[in-house]
């Protein structure tokens, strides 16, 4: 674990970053103002949303927009759970999170590829 | 005795000849008002039951001796004035350390932490002895300043989430201690530190949580030294894989 | 907190009995505690939001349109939307406390330049945060490009 840390910190910093100033702005209009029908019928059609995500530039930041915050949640579990008197299991708790947060990236990867 | 104001303290006592477990035992104290919560502890003492033990020396805040849980909070007793206090005041051993007896802590772990961070000069390998003064600009010397005005009074640890759940972690006192040395122009050590740091309970334990900074009576700010340190310990990581290591 | 019976302990056995470490017992109570926890808890926001996007890209890349739309008609269940509602709230929350904490990580000096007073970061940071919400918003409603 010790070993990770110098890369997985600078990673936790920017997932913070990075979920910070795209998060809100997705909740916002992908989950509260599309379902509510607030937008229009074609802003989040199934062609338009494939059109933007398939652009090179939509390819990056959709992958970054997913993988990035991962590590940051992965780092925020793993000391909540130390927090939570978990020190005894972060060897294995620790190890956990950051595997889901790397899984996560590579599927990141794997989904704005095959888009 | 007029104008004076009796107030209740409720004391933690542990004697481990008798004691089981720490208990509490309550005094009336006749106080003044400008008294702090020292000079109650002090009266108890000498007026009242001369068996309560608890550490303090300078009673101005440089010696950071008399560090102890007052009505939960961790404070300096000989600069916590009993006019903020209403009719019970609380007075208890500080958190997270074992205790030795009533209010006076085991303090043997923090010395072993300081030790750990290497705090002193540490000249580059190989290089020569420095003739005569070391010079520093006030620029230089401001940069290290505020991080060497720490008075080991432990408030930190006893505030720090961290402290409480974490035994091996070196703690907010220990960890500023060696960014200050590091930020020292004189100091040639700082990759030996920045190992310590990477280490068992170094920097990157901190979740930063802030209450070092909040409860420090000499405004350290050990919470900016351990975020920066985290910072250049990244750097000073990463540039081990272009410069190599073993003799600076 | 509850502080652990080994916390601060020594290399030494101590030379007397000591009675095991304890934290106040209003240790949720008091300071910053409970923000601090409930800036954590916001770990599990940011996975649960983390994987939501990659099941969608996943989807988009699926070249299923049905299965796309099936997503959003979800979203309309009363429970999605409280949930969202309230991962809105605290992540946004959750950005500005990490932007107050930002400053304190940054070095004394950046390269040759001082470091700058701490109010400009927050600055910086706020504006990056309008500048980048804006700009989504309208990208995902559909006013751009």
């Amino acid at each position: 674990m010790l070993k990770l840390e110098p890369i997985v910190w600078p990673l936790f910093g920017l997932g913070m970053l990075v979920g910070g100033l795209l998060y809100p702005a997705f909740l916002l209009v992908a989950t509260l103002a599309q379902p509510l029908g607030v937008l229009s019928a074609d802003a989040l059609s199934f062609e338009r949303a494939h059109a933007l995500a398939s652009h090179p530039i939509g390819r990056v930041v959709l992958a970054a927009a997913i993988a990035f915050p991962l590590w940051a949640g992965a780092h925020h579990v793993r000391h909540l759970s130390i927090d939570l008197g978990g020190i005894a299991r972060d060897a294995w708790f620790g190890a956990l999170c950051y595997a889901v947060a790397l899984a996560g990236s590579v599927l990141a990867v794997m989904a704005v590829v095959r888009l | 005795m007029s104008g004076r104001e009796t107030k209740t303290f409720v004391v933690t006592r542990f004697d481990p000849d008798r004691d089981e477990a720490p208990r509490t035992q309550e005094y009336e104290v006749p106080v003044r008002g400008d008294w702090k919560v020292l000079d109650a502890l002090n009266y108890i003492k000498d007026e009242v039951d001369p068996t309560l033990s608890h550490r303090w020396s300078c009673r101005m805040a440089v010696c950071g001796s008399c560090g102890m849980q007052v009505n939960g909070e961790p404070k300096l007793t000989c600069k916590t004035a009993l006019r903020e206090y209403g009719e019970r005041v609380e007075v208890g051993p500080l958190a997270n350390f074992p205790v030795v007896r009533d209010l006076v802590i085991e303090m043997d772990g923090f010395m072993e932490r300081l030790s750990a961070v290497k705090p002193w000069i540490l000249e580059a390998k190989g290089a020569a002895e420095v003739e005569g003064p070391h010079r520093q600009t006030p620029d230089e010397l401001a940069a290290f300043k505020q991080y060497s005005m720490c008075i080991n009074c432990m408030l930190c640890y006893a505030a720090c989430p961290v402290v409480a759940n974490e035994p091996d972690f070196l703690g907010p006192a220990a960890l500023a201690l060696g960014h200050r040395y590091n930020q020292d122009s004189r100091d040639h050590g700082a990759s030996e530190r920045h190992e310590v740091f990477r280490g068992e309970g170094g920097v990157f334990s901190c979740s930063y949580a802030n209450e070092c900074s909040e409860v420090c009576p000499k405004n350290v700010d050990p919470s900016k030294a351990i975020q920066q340190a985290k910072l250049l310990n990244v750097l000073d990581w990463a540039k081990g894989f272009v410069v190599p290591r073993g003799g600076k | 907190m509850r502080a652990r019976v080994d916390a601060m302990k020594s290399s030494r056995p101590p030379r007397t009995r000591t009675a095991d470490p304890t934290p106040p017992p209003n240790f949720w109570r008091r300071g910053n505690y409970l923000p601090y926890i409930a800036f954590g808890s916001c770990g599990l926001l940011l996975f649960a939001v983390g994987f939501g996007l990659l099941r969608l890209v996943w989807t988009l890349g699926s070249g299923d349109p049905a299965a796309w739309n099936a997503i959003f008609e979800s979203y309309g269940h009363p429970l999605y939307l409280a949930f969202h509602a309230f991962a809105l709230v605290a992540l946004t929350w959750f950005t500005f406390r990490f932007f107050r904490l930002f400053p304190k990580t940054q070095p004394p000096k950046l390269g040759p330049l001082p470091r700058p007073p701490d109010s400009v970061f927050l600055l910086g940071l706020g504006g990056a945060f309008f500048v980048a919400t804006t700009l989504a918003s309208l990208v995902l409603g559909g006013a751009l490009p």
